[in-house]
């Protein structure tokens, strides 16, 4: 079964073959947008990528889109636009045509007229186009680099409950789209984690009975094992150089923080405490926050990869943990008279801001310029995503139609 | 394993039906720690004298055994001194519903790996067929409710296997006799997301190999 599906995708890598298995296409819902964001209208362009670009604008929390009938006079593309005769409207405009299966797309700015244009190649998911055309627009404006041509990994679960339970891992674009299974299993798999370059995925699986670390390549499907010691293997977090995997075992007893070089298997314990030591995230090459409950309760400490004294880092709330790490800002669970929310703060400020609003939010995961957090929540009772920017100001759901989703995993930028 | 998960489902299960079913027997209204939700504690006595685990909505829960006639289970580990009376600690007692040692599920307070006084019995008793039969083999499955983190819910659910091992291991068998794993709250037994679905799916579950 796993082999089917390895192969499936495959094909639809190298022969740009739609895959069957769409089992766990996500439904993308807006639960609400920014209405105070930088006005920017889009112009239809042929072959509907506007309305792509404009779904990753509006996720950001950085945007309003200007509804479609403020402007109806818009010269089409090809004829010469004056910017200021719209300033009243919109900050920015824009319009754009598909080029040799890419698209061309060109970004006025009504206070100046400046014009910029922007030729993307085209890719063999041509959803990726558009992500791509939508990271320029996002980039020019806000000066911080787009991360909506990039991937989420998640795990799904159906009959979660029975014996006929089964966990599958997941890879999609950014936004749900072209889900592929990669993993099947009917034994938990859990903790998806990439590595830097995007092309592999650390993770937890049960699928021998007992827990351990797996490194699965997302295109050609070849797995090994990293790690089955007796006890806990799990939480895998790949270094910023990917040549190390910090991980949480319990070969010594109570769970610890270690460090695996992925290329010659050596182990380097971190932490050394008696308590639970889990959950860690790479701050830099040298650094790892993590989740504790040393001091009677789970909060995320901070040590050197290296191993050492460990600090304190969170104070507020009963329960902080699950860290995750980007462009300088930390996304984490924080727990407090019963229910379970995403925070969001700055690795090096304390002082954290409730991102979600949910019972049981969990296992939040930054987009690469730290911008968005993808997180779970339930939704009808069931485990569903969501993705809040980090200013809240839009939040939008990724809902199965079947069973459970859970544990999105962020990737990094993608290398073409 | 598809038999001893079908089995401990069943136990849960029959938990779960002596809750509403006795609920004409001895329930009070107690108000819980929480504060807020209104919890029956049921203590059940089964008619025909067999020993029985319940499972409090609160969080607290009871092994009894019966003083009436009909029990084909006399034997009580925690109070007997005498460690060779152990002859109705069988492996056909695994099989048999009206012996403690059909009993295969302990439950955890929220964000512990303490057991309680209440399962002192039941832990003992699997412990003394263990030590009897150095050839049986034990799985200890912890598993948590979906609140918190899941890696953290993974140490937390491996913290309570090695719990209930650490007392088994005292009573003699071979520590090798017993494996123990965390699966967090990834196999919850029951969904929902209330208190008492909580409680169910906080626990320890007893497997052996082959029985």
């Amino acid at each position: 079964m796993a082999n089917t599906n390895k192969y499936k995708f495959l094909l639809t890598v190298l022969l740009f073959i739609s895959s069957t298995v769409a089992i766990a296409e996500l439904e993308l819902r807006i639960s609400k947008t920014s209405d105070d964001g930088i006005p920017i209208y889009l112009a239809n362009i042929p072959g509907g990528a506007n309305g792509i670009i404009e779904a990753d604008l509006k996720r950001s929390g950085r945007f309003t889109v200007v509804n479609r009938s403020k402007i109806n006079n818009l010269p089409p593309y090809g004829s010469v636009l004056n910017g200021g005769a719209y300033s009243n409207i919109a900050d920015y405009i824009v319009r754009g045509k598909p080029l040799n299966g890419g698209l061309e797309v060109e970004l006025t700015s009504t206070s100046d007229n400046a014009k910029t244009i922007y030729k993307i190649s085209s890719n063999s998911n041509s959803r990726r186009v558009a992500h791509q055309a939508a990271d320029k627009i996002y980039e020019k404006i806000t000066r911080e680099k787009g991360a909506f041509d990039t991937r989420l990994a998640y795990v799904t679960v159906t009959n979660k409950t029975s014996d006929n339970r089964l966990f599958r891992l997941y890879v999609s674009d950014s936004d749900g789209h072209r889900p592929k299974a990669i993993l099947t299993s009917r034994l938990p798999v859990m903790s998806p984690a990439w590595s830097p370059n995007a092309q592999q995925l650390a993770y937890v699986s049960f699928e021998e009975n007992t827990s351990a670390i797996y490194v699965q390549n997302i295109f050609t499907g070849q797995k090994r094992k990293i790690s089955a010691r007796d006890g806990i293997n799990g939480a895998p977090a790949w270094s910023p150089d990917g040549n190390r995997l910090a991980m949480s075992l319990s070969i010594n007893g109570s769970p610890d923080i270690y460090v695996a070089n992925v290329n010659n298997g050596r182990l380097t314990r971190v932490t050394t405490s008696s308590a639970i030591d889990t959950e860690p995230a790479w701050s830099g090459t040298n650094s790892i926050i993590f989740t504790s409950n040393r001091g009677g309760s789970p909060q995320l400490y901070r040590i050197s990869a290296a191993g050492g004294t460990a600090q304190r880092l969170t104070f507020d709330g009963k329960y902080n943990s699950a860290a995750d790490i980007a462009n300088k800002k930390l996304a984490f669970v924080r727990g407090n008279r019963g229910a379970f929310n995403i925070a969001i703060r700055s690795v090096n400020n304390s002082g954290a801001d409730t991102l979600s609003n949910g019972q049981l939010d969990e296992s939040p995961t930054l987009s690469p310029n730290g911008a968005m957090v993808a997180y779970t929540t339930l939704k009808n009772g069931d485990n569903t995503l969501a993705v809040v920017s980090d200013n809240a100001k839009s939040r939008q759901f990724l809902t199965s139609p079947v069973g459970d989703v859970r544990e999105p995993a962020w990737s990094p930028y993608l290398n073409q | 394993m598809r038999k001893t998960t079908i089995r401990t489902t069943f136990t849960v299960l029959m938990s779960a039906i002596a809750l509403t079913a006795c609920s004409s027997q001895s329930v009070k209204e107690t108000i819980g720690s929480g504060g807020d939700i209104k919890k029956p504690v049921v203590s059940s006595k089964t008619n025909n004298g067999a020993t029985n685990g319940t499972l409090n909505p609160d969080g607290s829960s009871k092994v009894s055994t019966s003083e009436q006639n009909g029990s084909n289970f006399n034997y009580l580990p925690g109070s007997n001194n005498d460690p060779n009376n152990t002859q109705d600690i069988t492996l056909a007692g695994l099989n048999d519903p009206n012996n403690l040692l059909s009993q295969r599920v302990i439950y955890f307070d929220y964000n512990r790996s303490s057991i309680r006084p209440e399962y002192m019995v039941l832990i003992n008793t699997h412990s003394k067929l263990l030590a009897k039969y150095p050839n049986l083999k034990m799985r200890l499955e912890g598993h948590a409710d979906e609140r918190g983190s899941r890696e953290y819910n993974v140490a937390l659910s491996e913290a309570r296997s090695q719990s209930v091992k650490n007392i088994m291991v005292a009573q003699g068998p071979r520590s090798d006799q017993l494996k123990t794993i965390g699966f967090g709250e990834e196999v919850p037994v029951v969904s929902g997301h209330s208190p008492s679905a909580w409680q169910k799916n906080r626990r320890v579950e007893i497997k052996y190999d082959d029985y």
